[in-house]
């Protein structure tokens, strides 16, 4: 039978992020207020009852602050006692009075924290943490943890397992809709459950000798087509981010959004060998007495009440689990080994498109499939470099914590392009005489099936038609776990004409980077090759191109992500090809051409490996 | 003209809330309007609220209940 897991989890958060700048408007800061403490202790009450009320156990995550909130410990450990909650600690929370005396900063994000100060705050907290409840927690976590603080806190703190870890897709698209002020980066990370390598948050372990020892969990479930396209906060199962996101009748105060968010994550279970997962976590500045964007507090309330009242339904019913975020750790490395992917065939289930994608993640890619697009690869995480990213101020990377891609089509462009200039896609072209079509405009659906060690997506048929010939063609695409490559099949179903011949191209254009800018593409390496021949171009932005009969491979070498990406062919006909971009389209271009006739198939694979 | 503040409730630009842009208004007391620092809309909280019903046309399906997530015969 299957299994739906939910962690609900709160935090008294004593200074929520929001709350000051909203109860405190027209007012000079003071985060010692005491209407201010006493409002978010009062919301911490209030949702720990919505919980409990409805037979669900949460775990809570003691901030720093409410470590000195004597009201605060006692709920914690009475809450634990009666209810079986989880006392547990976040890293999120860290403003108060006591912080900004001691660490002299406004800074409140841990990753952002240079290692040294990283360090000293997790020593205090834990130490504060220990002082007040006489054990060290076993769960921990915030919006985002760098891999060099997961390893810090596993190495003093052994019997942590489990932390959240990242927050999906939040990144230059919640940055623009904060008006360029919200600097959490954390693109290109898992949207469920998985275990961390040592060597990069967002890559997961593909062995022992890589996991960091902690299971993380994603903040919050989000929708996995919304949050891709649009502003994170307004698409996840958290009820005031759907009232953010104006998702509800205004005259019945209804959201049935929220509830088909929730089943549709209960549906990947389908996918996942009878494993799904939810995870509920709002602050409580989201539940502020003011109201809270349009919505006033009745609402807010409303909402959050809404939501734990359905999980306690789903769990009446026998169709969820509640748990712990320790217990779940458990669950986890119980469920799941390291190679077994997470996948979700995801429908578009707020704005009427019937759009449907695919997302996979393995420890070494994470992949998102478009079938609006004729099954077109629409973002890639080469998860297989693990790169070492560290973030924080004295780094590289202050604030970028987002995983590199490859393709990204929201942020350099897919199929279309302002009339000049290539965005970066895997797709392929049809050719019959002159006339070219392109897959990224085949609308069709899919089907997922799973054959031992192989995750099958298989698209409906698409026809495409020419002026004097109409072929009927499906892809399919496999993943076989542990393999670090994406097998693409291309079969002609039908040809009106059974005599007649395509050509195919199967390309895929791409660049790096984690943000919407184009990086400098001078260190890269393309290069084609056939037997003992091999034609290699060092990246001058010439708009070069090499191709080979017969080529056994055409790749890229990314050496600022340690990547090398790779198609290989099966196919009539078969020529491999490397094009160079130039200034005005920094990408580069990977393909293979060949033949086709009716039932026969054309094959390609996109190979990922960790370069040097 | 005394200076502006924020008004009952922390009312969003609809018009920027259109490009995804979550922008709080300010309230002007003496034209008893909301204004957007960031674009040129100024509304009354009737015209904001009209218009937030509007931002949803996008929802096409806010207020359908799913029930099978790999049927797409219902259109």
């Amino acid at each position: 039978m299957d299994q739906f897991i939910v962690n609900i989890i709160h935090r008294p958060e004593m200074v929520p992020e929001y709350a000051e700048k909203i109860t405190g408007q027209g007012k000079a800061e003071d985060i010692g207020r005491k209407a201010l403490l006493t409002e978010s202790l009062d919301i911490f009450k209030l949702q720990q009852e919505c919980a409990h009320k409805n037979g669900l156990k949460t775990t809570i995550q003691m901030t720093y602050a409410s470590l000195f909130n004597d009201e605060a410990v006692q709920l914690a450990k009475e809450h634990h006692h009666t209810y079986g909650d989880e006392i547990s600690l976040t890293l999120l929370g860290l403003p108060c009075e006591q912080f900004r005396e001691k660490y002299k900063t406004k800074d409140f994000c841990i990753w952002m924290f240079s290692m040294e100060d990283k360090k000293a705050i997790v020593r205090d907290v834990f130490g504060k943490f220990y002082e007040r409840f006489g054990f060290y927690p076993e769960s921990t976590g915030s919006y985002y943890m760098d891999a060099e603080l997961i390893n810090f806190i596993k190495e003093e703190y052994p019997m942590v397992k489990c932390a959240v870890a990242t927050c999906w897709e939040e990144g230059p698209k919640a940055y623009h809709t904060c008006n360029n002020s919200w600097y959490t980066f954390m693109d290109g990370g898992p949207w469920a459950p998985w275990i961390p390598s040592k060597q990069n948050t967002h890559a997961p372990a593909a062995n022992a000798e890589e996991d960091s020892g902690i299971v993380a969990i994603p903040h919050l479930s989000r929708d996995l087509m919304a949050c891709y396209d649009g502003n994170g906060s307004n698409f996840g199962t958290h009820p005031q981010n759907v009232l953010r996101g104006m998702i509800y009748d205004t005259s019945t105060w209804e959201y049935p959004y929220l509830y088909n968010l929730i089943d549709q994550y209960r549906a990947l279970a389908k996918y996942n060998n009878g494993y799904a997962y939810n995870m509920m976590f709002v602050g409580p500045g989201w539940m502020n007495k003011m109201g809270r964007w349009e919505a006033p507090y009745e609402l807010l309330k409303k909402s959050y009440e809404d939501g734990c009242a359905y999980y306690g339904q789903l769990k009446k019913e026998g169709k969820l689990i509640d748990m712990t975020m320790s217990e779940f750790a458990d669950y986890y490395r119980e469920k799941k080994g390291y190679t077994e992917p997470e996948c979700a065939l995801w429908r578009d289930i707020l704005y009427g498109s019937q759009k449907q994608l695919f997302w996979y993640c393995d420890p070494y890619m994470r992949v998102c499939v478009n079938m609006d697009q004729g099954g077109a690869i629409v973002d890639l995480r080469p998860y297989v470099a693990k790169l070492n990213w560290p973030v924080g101020i004295g780094t590289p990377h202050i604030q970028d914590a987002s995983y590199p891609f490859l393709i990204q089509e929201k942020y350099r462009a897919g199929y279309f392009t302002h009339y000049a200039g290539e965005g970066t896609v895997r797709s392929a072209k049809v050719c019959h005489n002159g006339e070219e079509v392109d897959l990224c405009l085949c609308r069709t659906h899919a089907r997922f099936s799973q054959n031992g060690k192989d995750r099958v997506l298989t698209l409906d048929p698409v026809d495409i038609e020419f002026s004097d010939v109409t072929v009927k063609l499906q892809t399919v695409i496999t993943f076989t776990e542990g393999s670090s490559a994406i097998k693409i099949d291309r079969h002609i179903l039908e040809l009106s004409d059974p005599d007649a011949q395509v050509t195919i191209n199967e390309y895929m254009v791409g660049c790096y980077g984690t943000t919407e800018y184009t990086e400098d593409m001078s260190s890269l390496t393309l290069s084609v090759e056939a037997g003992e021949s091999r034609t290699q171009l060092s990246y001058e932005y010439k708009c070069r191109e090499a191709s080979a009969a017969g080529a056994d491979r055409a790749w890229c070498k990314l050496p600022p992500i340690n990547t090398l990406v790779s198609l290989t062919c099966e196919g009539r006909d078969k020529t491999g090809y490397v094009k160079e971009g130039y200034a005005f389209s920094p990408m580069f271009t990977l393909g293979y051409t060949g033949t086709l006739r009716d039932k026969e198939v054309f094959t390609t694979w996109l190979n990922l490996e960790k370069a040097n | 003209m005394a200076q502006s503040g924020k008004g009952k409730l922390n009312f969003r630009c609809p018009s920027c809330f259109m490009r995804d842009l979550d922008i709080d208004m300010f309230y002007d007391k003496d034209k008893k309007e909301y204004y957007c620092i960031r674009c040129q809309y100024t509304g009354t909280e009737k015209d904001v609220l009209a218009k937030n019903e509007i931002v949803r046309f996008r929802y096409r399906d806010m207020m359908r209940r799913f029930t099978d997530f790999e049927d797409f015969s219902e259109g």
